[in-house]
């Protein structure tokens, strides 16, 4: 029929982000994909750091003194909620595809949340107190 | 029924041929227990005969109708509109995602029935392959047909493609499956139909859901897609670990 | 094989049928449609194959038709059909009063029937009536309206035909003597106006021939009345239940996929381009379909809708009219070349109401060849999608 570039009508992945109509499962993704994104980026900026010992001990002591700042110490906040949301999200998937718990796959997202908020805190409070 | 008239903006997507797509209001006068359906019906017969939409039996056992209502995937002929929006209130009509507009809110769904078909999804199938739930009331199941043949009944799955569109993922992946197919497969089953495993283990197969469960909360027909795609992954280990040990 | 050009309009039951049985018999189609498949009448039917059963006392040429039909569907279009029969039930004395008629009529009509004792019948059906007092079997079915008629289209074009999806027939093309050559038309998808030129134009347009024929000052006798259809959403039996009685509102319940629809009404309207649902019409399908299964009251209503048959004949109210269909050349009625209007009938002899309109057509251009429709599966309706 009449469509000659038969181009999907799709934002691409501006719609895994789009919240909107998103019912528990849907948000449990944007979460997924969001805390992918950030461990991905992260990944990446852990190398450049490893690659500082490279350059000599200067380089990196510099870089630790640099890397005590309060912008820094959110940052890896950000990466430990990141990592345990996936971490644990990934194990709700897993069990799922083994045929487990699919019909309760909205609990064990409020548990993955939970148990993110839960060991957020506690990582995230010895952080600032060891800070 | 009731005699309640209320004043709903429909705000319908609009798109013919080349032209750059826009938003076009209609406001009506409808009952709040009509269906969406309803309204779009009467825009086409007393506002702008130019429009195109998709629809034919109105109670969904077709699944011409499905569109996004206020961004939310609908089969408009069994969505009241005191459901989805309020009196004064508007309504965003837009076609369903993750298919080409073909104009106005129609779409071109062959990636679905392309896939349908390449799953030999059963249109009728037995009963006892997707029993009916009793829910109180005497359940009409496990009673042979007078010469002892199975009951055939309809698919459950009305193939309306509003599971690809809620699939955040089916947007970015113009190869995969999809909810409703992978659900088919499921259906039948891998030790009944073997050669499905090679159509569904693969990456574009079970392996690229990511679990979002939007088909689910979408179905308008009870088929469960994330759960029957979670159960297919399932049968695709099982498959796998007992080659395992078959070979060992 | 000829090379005639044939056009149909309308892509509901008729069109697709008479689309498939002219591309078979090697015309070549072009078929013309306002919305896409099935989006009128035939879409919103109630779904029953029927088996002849319901017209047996009081419209036995329809009778004999559905029940011949029936059984060729069943093995031409198996993906489209649930072939789990029905039951014909009486639930009051006035019922028990139509059982002889019935017996009569279905053995004139050949229409196979068993009679069930209420233990049996409530055994087989156990949310029938409890009060039910005999019920006969029957070999009704039913079928998805939308996949029947895609069946016929996908067969049709694999076989050639042509279709113009989304475009509306605005005028017909004449030859400057008023015989018709062709049609205008308007595709509002591409928002594109056209002409197609035919050897022969096919009118299959059921409750709404009437606005085609006036482009060519014809008017035809066709009486639009609108049934209305409620769906609720619970699946209560495996059959079709009929109400053992004459034709009436409301007196078929019919399991469709989880659900069971109720219908029908009949009445009365000018411009079948929109009906309105009547909030009392749907009332009164809960009160006589529960007469039949009572749990229908404790089930939520899914959804609510209304066809418009195209009965022939004008004045008379619905009931009475025969179900039947007639296919008018109107070089005999009317002096005008080129146009055939098919009208009437229901959705279960779909295949016969195109077998007689084509070979009409054959008959006017001259055409030898015999119609195998009833002898041609038709491929999976899915293929119309898939090019």
């Amino acid at each position: 029929m009449e469509n000659p570039e038969k181009k999907p009508n799709t934002r691409g992945i501006w719609d895994w982000f789009d919240p909107r109509g998103r019912k528990v499962g849907g948000w449990g993704f944007i979460l997924n994909r969001l805390s992918a994104i950030g461990l991905t980026v992260y990944l990446y900026l852990h190398l450049v750091m490893l690659g500082k010992l490279a350059q000599g001990p200067e380089a990196y002591d510099s870089f630790i003194a640099f890397a005590k700042q309060p912008l820094i110490l959110f940052g890896e906040i950000l990466v430990i909620i990141g990592g345990l949301y996936h971490g644990l999200n990934g194990i709700r998937i897993a069990l799922n595809s083994f045929g487990v718990g699919v019909n309760a796959q909205k609990q064990l997202l409020y548990g993955v949340l939970t148990l993110t908020i839960v060991g957020s805190l506690i990582f995230g409070l010895r952080m600032i107190a060891a800070h | 029924m009731s005699e309640e008239k209320w004043t709903v903006n429909f705000v319908v997507y609009r798109k013919k041929g080349e032209g750059e797509p826009h938003y076009q209001t209609f406001t009506l006068e409808v009952s709040p227990d009509e269906y969406v359906i309803d309204g779009v019906e009467r825009i086409w017969a007393f506002h702008d005969r130019s429009l195109v939409f998709a629809h034919a039996c109105h109670h969904s056992t077709c699944g011409a109708c499905g569109m996004r209502v206020n961004g939310v995937e609908k089969l408009t002929c069994i969505t009241r509109i005191r459901d989805v929006t309020t009196n004064g209130g508007t309504l965003r009509i837009e076609p369903l995602r993750n298919f080409p507009v073909i104009s106005d809110l129609v779409v071109d769904m062959s990636r679905l029935y392309v896939g349908m078909d390449k799953v030999h999804a059963p249109a009728v199938h037995p009963l006892s392959m997707a029993p009916l739930e009793g829910e109180g009331i005497k359940p009409p199941r496990e009673v042979p047909m007078d010469d002892g043949k199975e009951y055939l009944r309809l698919a459950d799955c009305i193939e309306c493609g509003l599971c690809i569109s809620a699939c955040p993922i089916a947007g970015t992946a113009e190869e995969y499956l999809g909810p409703a197919v992978l659900a088919a497969a499921q259906l039948q089953g891998l030790n009944r139909a073997p050669d499905l495993t090679a159509i569904v283990d693969c990456v574009d197969g079970v392996w690229r859901c990511h679990s979002a469960y939007e088909c689910t909360a979408v179905c308008p027909s009870n088929v469960d897609p994330g759960w029957r795609i979670m159960d297919l992954r399932r049968q695709v280990l099982a498959q796998r670990i007992r080659r395992w040990f078959g070979a060992a | 094989m000829s090379q005639y050009h044939a056009i149909v309009i309308g892509a509901g039951f008729t069109g697709v049928a008479i689309a498939h049985d002219l591309a078979l018999r090697g015309f070549r189609v072009t078929v013309v449609e306002r919305g896409p498949i099935a989006n009128g009448t035939s879409g919103r039917t109630h779904g029953l194959l029927h088996s002849g059963a319901r017209y047996a006392v009081n419209d036995q040429e329809s009778a004999i038709e559905c029940i011949q039909e029936n059984q060729i569907l069943r093995l031409i279009v198996p993906d489209a059909i649930e072939p789990n029969g029905g039951l014909f039930i009486a639930v009051d004395e006035s019922d028990l009063e139509y059982r002889e008629k019935f017996i009569k009529g279905c053995e004139e009509c050949k229409i196979p029937i068993r009679e069930l004792t209420p233990k049996e019948a409530l055994r087989i059906e156990p949310n029938l009536n409890p009060k039910l007092l005999t019920a006969f079997t029957v070999p009704d079915g039913t079928f998805d309206p939308l996949r029947l008629a895609l069946a016929f289209a996908a067969t049709a074009k694999s076989n050639g035909a042509v279709f113009h999806l989304y475009t509306d027939v605005v005028d017909l093309l004449t030859d400057g003597q008023g015989n018709i050559k062709g049609v205008k038309v308007w595709n509002r998808a591409a928002d594109k106006r056209f002409e197609i030129e035919g050897d022969i134009v096919v009118n299959a347009t059921g409750a709404w021939v009437g606005q085609i024929t006036s482009m060519a000052g014809i008017r035809v006798p066709i009486a639009p009345t609108p049934g209305v259809m409620v769906a609720y959403d619970k699946r209560l039996t495996q059959r079709a239940i009929n109400r053992l009685n004459k034709p009436g509102d409301g007196d078929i319940v019919l399991p469709q996929r989880r659900m069971m629809v109720v219908g029908t009404t009949s009445f009365s309207i000018e411009d079948p381009d929109y009906v309105p649902v009547l909030p009392d019409h749907v009332a009164l399908m809960i009160e006589r379909g529960s007469e039949l299964i009572p749990a229908l009251r404790q089930t939520k209503e899914r959804g609510a809708y209304m066809a418009t048959r195209p009965l022939i004949g004008s004045g008379a109210p619905g009931r009475s009219i025969s179900r039947t269909f007639k296919a008018y050349d109107h070089k005999e009625t009317d002096n005008v070349e080129g146009l055939v209007t098919i009208t009437g009938g229901k959705a279960t002899t779909l295949r016969l109401m195109a077998e007689k309109t084509v070979d009409l057509v054959c008959k006017k251009l001259g055409v030898n060849a015999p119609c195998t429709t009833a002898e041609t599966p038709l491929i999976s309706y899915r293929k119309f999608f898939v090019n």
